[in-house]
């Protein structure tokens, strides 16, 4: 309980910071179950509204700026994931998922236009434009790939003419996130990764992480009081590690079992002996600090932040007071407590290197980690060629309170969900969970699918949903290169609609993405057509023409094959040798 | 026919029997020398009867019916099917173009005269001042054309400037210069003055150096026939220059032009970005470290930026974006700033200019839409390492061709660097900026009058973009020459054809002197003329060789052609020793 207080305190303190300052940041680490560290790296910087429009520009990047000019885009939405969020043992979401992505590629935003034509053909400027920004395949969200949601987003941001705006979302569950799509990110950042927390993100550690998602959020910010606007940019990067595997060294990277001298055995099991171990469970909290856990040293702060106030606070560790934590450091730094010491930060010294080292202590209390309100798993069954089922689980886990949801499916135009075999059951009620069906069926190589459901979940119970498909078949030159290794399927979003959130952010949760097998042709197929047919045809042909041109004698006519032709030399010889033979 | 008694013969019936009735002449005659051997008598070989004419012009005509259909429907299906398509351009007309043959680009100027005299005086004194010009004038293309201003304004006697220019210029575009002649009673004359902000030139004269109706010559007339030439000197050598450089037709007129100035004006082109109806400029600051943050860019760009755009607002488009960047390092692969004691400064070397712009870390990508981007870094260097100049000359700023320029504004020595820079800090900077975007943008550097810059400007963009078209046409025609197998779609004939369109009438508009309207129509032709020649679908099937329709089709083209051509054979074969016997 004390750990989501402190949680939620530093959100408020996040959100507070928005208004007061032009750039901020901030770093929550906080230890997880089976020695992972998740850490949350939050930039925001905001721009005037006057001053962005002129394209004058100071924090807010012009490579970004001036797409989101040309493109007419209000607000963007754009995530990079690697990696499923463990929430059996992790907990709750950082942000409660607002600022995560599905694997892969995912972008949504609001995109001013008098149509939807109009939109579209921004919605293309936009992702072409993004696509050279990020190093990433984004020029390939094309018809098939973009969905106009209508429940599952709603704009975080203060827009003026909201009737003009249109939402467009698309997704590339196929993407691999890496460290081309880290460094374009790392530029936008004013501090540049040179100081300030964003120097600690390093692209070897972030992507061998067990999860991590990289956001960038644009939005425009309106104060109601003084009526100015102002454009905020929020990046953030969240990811777990494997302290262990973090810490091991990058020149001998290949984990190696410790002499078992050094292991502590489980004595209690019957085949313990000297040769045979069962590794004890391991209760203490394992040693780490920065420079290890990331790989480089954080080189002070980033001297564009505020340099007092809670806002200078710019990283925090989420650990139980009981924890000992050192700090290395040449320069000045200051520490502040909050939520009776769950909640340590740091405000960082200028232009000298900065180490937390936690060593390795044995426990007694521990933190309580928050409930996720949902849990969802998303699976394909049946098997063959030509059909398949999805099924998803959606669990609430709490005893009291139902949850209401959006249930939100982008699927591929060759992926051709039935929509009479959906059917979604509660195991604790006969009534059938859903409320409301946005559907939208896809259009053969012109659009995918877009299913919404809004759906409520009871307390303490468990929704299954499940529909069946039809897999179509490719053309020969839709298969990519790798056709055998299946195509994949976007994940489902879930937002959450009731307990509400206290931001305008809300409450997400995504499923992995799904691997779907389509029939594969042998690629060598048309060549083998074109000799197969050609020879059949050569057969023909050379049987007509030889039956027209040819004259037909009697056979004791025919000329005799011995003066010329295979047949009468092999003949000769054969009688050649057998003379030879007679006479010997 | 029963399968066993039959067999396939060769299809060479008539040398057939001829040949058997040679080869088998021997065993007959064996066989009748040993009559009663029986087995013999099996073994002679019954001939197979003489095949008939009808049947051999059947055979004939079969052979020859199927070689009709593959020579006369087969092979031009294939053609047709696997051909590509290129539409028809003018190629001469384009060579013609690209060869300066189909224009001879004249620049004939107009220059009104007002002079506060009487009619007969002035078309005297017009009369003599042209003649002494064209005297001067070495450059034939590029022509002044004296003509008296309609209403002759009022006489003005006194000495100071009439007015700005506003009440003087005549609402006509195409006079390139007004010459204003006022007779003044004191000082030197005659005199001129040319006024920077409008194209006039003030003469003084005293009244009586008027030439006198039966005189041929006379000092005033020589005067401002010698203050003209020099006025226009820079850009009859532009002009000049660049008929050379494009085409060799005007080689022998322009021997006047020396090696020194030929050098420095193509070093001017060099350095100017090409032409194009929209600039991009960015302002940037850069800083090493993380102080000045910020800058009140805003009112320096109203200032110092905002007048001169508009004075070019008939030439081209602009638009302004600014960011700050911070913690901007220098590339590793030029030395690092060294120290300097005789300078007192850390200092740069000459060659390493060329790389202190770190292309891989500063974000100065090409801003989105069309049109290049013009940038120009403002760089605040660290505290510990200021003042930071150029070794070999002490400067603090430097223009990089057709990029931008860089301006080094070293903080004040004793302080801190400020985190935010002032107005007054930037004004160096500005003022170089500005003097860099001009020749960026290939403004000429004389005469001292603003709007006769521009519009020498107007003339030399209008001229360059009728040749960069025409030799872009020129590059096409030698394209579809050179490279028989790219497809050439019909938009790529359109463009051509719009482009010669608008290349002719903007060749026309120069002739009559209508130099706006010339540019307008050099800037469209330019534009189709790129449009042509980067036309995508051309390069599709650069790399799929006629090799490959055949190779995929092998398998049925080598079993086919192998009968066809055997039965051929054979029958030609057997005509010729037909036709032999």
């Amino acid at each position: 309980m004390l750990s989501s207080l402190a949680f939620l305190l530093l959100h408020v303190l996040l959100a507070g910071a928005a208004a007061s300052s032009e750039y901020d940041e901030r770093l929550l680490l906080r230890p997880l179950p089976q020695s992972s560290l998740l850490a949350s790296f939050t930039f925001r910087s905001t721009e005037p509204a006057s001053t962005f429009s002129q394209q004058n520009l100071r924090y807010f990047p012009r490579s970004l700026g001036q797409i989101l000019q040309h493109a007419h885009t209000e607000e963007l939405h754009l995530r990079f994931s690697v990696g499923r969020w463990d929430a059996e043992n992790w907990g709750q979401r950082p942000s409660y998922g607002a600022r995560e992505g599905g694997t892969g590629v995912e972008l949504w935003a609001w995109v001013e236009a008098q149509s939807e034509e109009e939109a579209f053909s921004r919605w293309l400027t936009l992702t072409n434009a993004l696509s050279g920004l990020f190093c990433a395949s984004l020029n390939f969200i094309d018809a098939t790939k973009t969905i106009r949601p209508v429940m599952s987003f709603q704009p975080e941001g203060d827009h003026k003419n909201a009737s003009n705006l249109h939402v467009l979302h698309g997704t590339l569950p196929h993407e691999v996130v890496c460290t081309e799509n880290l460094t374009p990110f790392l530029k936008l950042l004013p501090c540049k990764g040179k100081a300030g927390i964003s120097s600690l993100l390093d692209g070897h550690k972030l992507f061998d992480a067990a999860w991590q998602t990289m956001s960038i959020d644009v939005r425009p910010v309106c104060d109601a009081v003084s009526s100015t606007c102002s454009v905020e940019m929020e990046q953030t990067v969240d990811m777990v590690l494997d302290v262990d595997r973090a810490k091991r060294p990058r020149d001998n990277p290949i984990p190696r079992p410790l002499p078992i001298d050094e292991i502590e055995c489980d004595t209690s099991k019957p085949y313990n002996a000297a040769d045979t171990c069962y590794p004890l469970d391991k209760t203490a909290e394992p040693a780490w600090n920065l420079t290890e856990v990331f790989g480089r040293p954080l080189k002070g702060d980033c001297p564009l932040t505020e340099q007092a106030g809670d806002n200078a606070n710019t990283v925090c560790l989420n650990i139980p007071p009981e924890r000992t934590v050192q700090v290395n450091t040449s320069g000045e730094y200051a520490e502040t407590q909050f939520s009776s010491g769950t909640l340590r930060c740091y405000k960082l010294p200028t232009g000298a290197d900065f180490d937390l080292v936690l060593p390795k202590q044995q426990m007694t209390t521990g933190l309580v980690l928050a409930k996720p309100p949902l849990y969802a798993a998303r699976s394909i069954n049946g098997h063959g060629q030509e059909r398949g089922s999805v099924q998803a689980i959606i669990k609430n886990p709490s005893a009291t309170e139902p949850v209401e949801f959006v249930y939100l499916e982008s699927l591929p135009w060759f992926m051709k969900p039935y929509l009479h075999t959906l059917r979604a059951r509660v195991d604790t009620s006969p009534e059938s969970p859903i409320r409301e069906t946005y559907y939208r069926p896809a259009v053969d190589r012109q659009r995918g699918t877009h299913l919404e459901l809004k759906m409520v979940i009871p307390p303490a119970s468990t929704l299954t949903l499940t529909y069946d498909f039809e897999k179509a078949i490719l053309r020969y030159t839709e298969y990519p290169p790798d056709a055998n290794r299946g195509f994949d399927v976007a994940p489902a979003v879930v937002r959450l609609l009731s307990p509400n959130s206290q931001d305008k952010k809300g409450i997400y949760l995504r499923t992995t993405s799904l691997l779907l097998p389509l029939p594969t042709p042998d690629f060598s197929m048309p060549y083998n057509v074109i000799i197969l047919t050609s020879t059949v045809m050569a057969l023909g042909f050379g049987n007509i023409f030889n039956l027209l041109v040819r004259r037909f004698v009697g056979v004791d006519e025919a000329q005799t094959v011995g003066t010329g032709g295979v047949g009468g030399v092999v003949r000769g010889k054969l009688n050649r040798l057998k003379a030879l033979l007679g006479k010997g | 026919m029963p399968p066993p008694a039959v067999a396939a013969a060769d299809a060479s019936p008539a040398t057939h029997t001829d040949s058997t009735s040679t080869s088998t002449s021997t065993s007959t005659s064996t066989s009748s020398q040993s009559s009663s051997n029986a087995l013999d008598a099996v073994n002679a070989r019954p001939q197979p009867p003489p095949e008939t004419k009808e049947s051999l012009w059947l055979r004939r005509s079969v052979i020859l019916s199927f070689w009709a259909v593959v020579v006369l429907l087969g092979l031009p299906v294939w053609w047709r099917t696997t051909a590509i398509y290129r539409a028809d351009l003018p190629l001469q007309g384009m060579t013609d173009w690209a060869d300066g043959k189909s224009c001879k680009p004249v620049f004939p100027l107009r220059i009104a005269v007002e002079a506060p005299l009487s009619p007969q005086e002035a078309h005297h004194l017009l009369r003599t001042t042209q003649h002494a010009l064209d005297d001067l004038n070495e450059f034939s293309a590029h022509h002044l054309r004296l003509m008296l201003a309609d209403p002759p304004l009022p006489a003005n006697a006194s000495q100071q400037v009439v007015s700005d220019g506003i009440g003087s210029t005549r609402s006509d575009e195409d006079i390139a210069l007004s010459i204003r002649l006022i007779p003044v009673e004191t000082g030197t004359t005659p005199r001129s003055t040319l006024q920077p902000y409008s194209p006039t030139l003030d003469v003084y004269y005293m009244p009586n150096q008027i030439p006198s109706a039966s005189s041929t010559g006379s000092p005033l007339a020589t005067y401002i026939a010698q203050e003209l030439h020099k006025i226009f000197a820079e850009e009859q050598a532009l002009l000049a220059s660049l008929l050379f450089s494009t085409s060799g037709v005007h080689t022998a007129k322009i021997k006047s032009l020396s090696a020194e100035t030929a050098a420095e004006l193509k070093r001017q082109s060099t350095r100017a970005l090409k032409y194009a109806p929209t600039y991009h400029l960015t302002f940037s600051l850069f800083t090493p470290t993380f102080a000045p943050s910020g800058w009140d860019i805003e009112s320096a760009l109203q200032q110092y930026l905002t007048p001169l755009l508009e004075s070019f607002s008939a030439i081209s488009n602009f638009t302004v974006d600014t960011q700050v960047q911070l913690y901007a390092t220098f590339s590793p692969s030029i030395h690092q700033p060294e120290y300097d004691e005789d300078l007192r400064s850390w200092s740069l070397r000459k060659e390493d200019l060329s790389g202190f712009i770190n292309a891989a870390e500063w974000p100065l990508s090409p801003s989105i839409g069309k049109g290049p981007t013009v940038n120009f870094v403002l760089f605040v260097p660290d505290q510990n390492q200021s003042p930071l100049l150029v070794k070999e000359n002490g400067g603090n700023s430097w223009l990089i061709p057709q990029w931008g320029g860089v301006f080094i504004l070293n903080p004040p020595r004793d302080s801190d660097t400020p985190r935010i820079l002032g107005k007054e800090a930037l004004t160096p900077a500005f003022h170089t900026f500005s003097n860099q975007l001009l020749s960026l943008l290939g403004l000429p550097q004389t005469p001292a009058s603003l709007p006769l810059r521009l519009s020498t400007l107007k003339r030399v963009r209008a001229a360059s973009l009728i040749f960069s078209a025409s030799s872009t046409l020129g590059a096409l025609a030698r394209l579809y020459q050179a490279l028989p197998s790219i497809p050439v779609p019909d938009t790529v004939a359109k463009s051509v054809d719009l482009t010669t369109s608008h290349l002719q009438q903007a060749c026309d508009h120069l002739r009559e002197g209508r130099f706006q309207g010339a540019l307008e129509h050099a800037r469209t032709a330019e534009a189709a003329a790129e449009k042509a020649f980067f036309e995508r679908s051309m390069v599709g099937q650069v790399y799929f060789p006629d090799e490959h329709k055949v190779a995929v089709y092998m398998p049925l083209l080598g079993p086919v052609a192998v009968p066809l051509v055997m039965a051929a054979l054979k029958e030609l074969k057997s005509i010729i020793s037909g036709l032999r016997k």
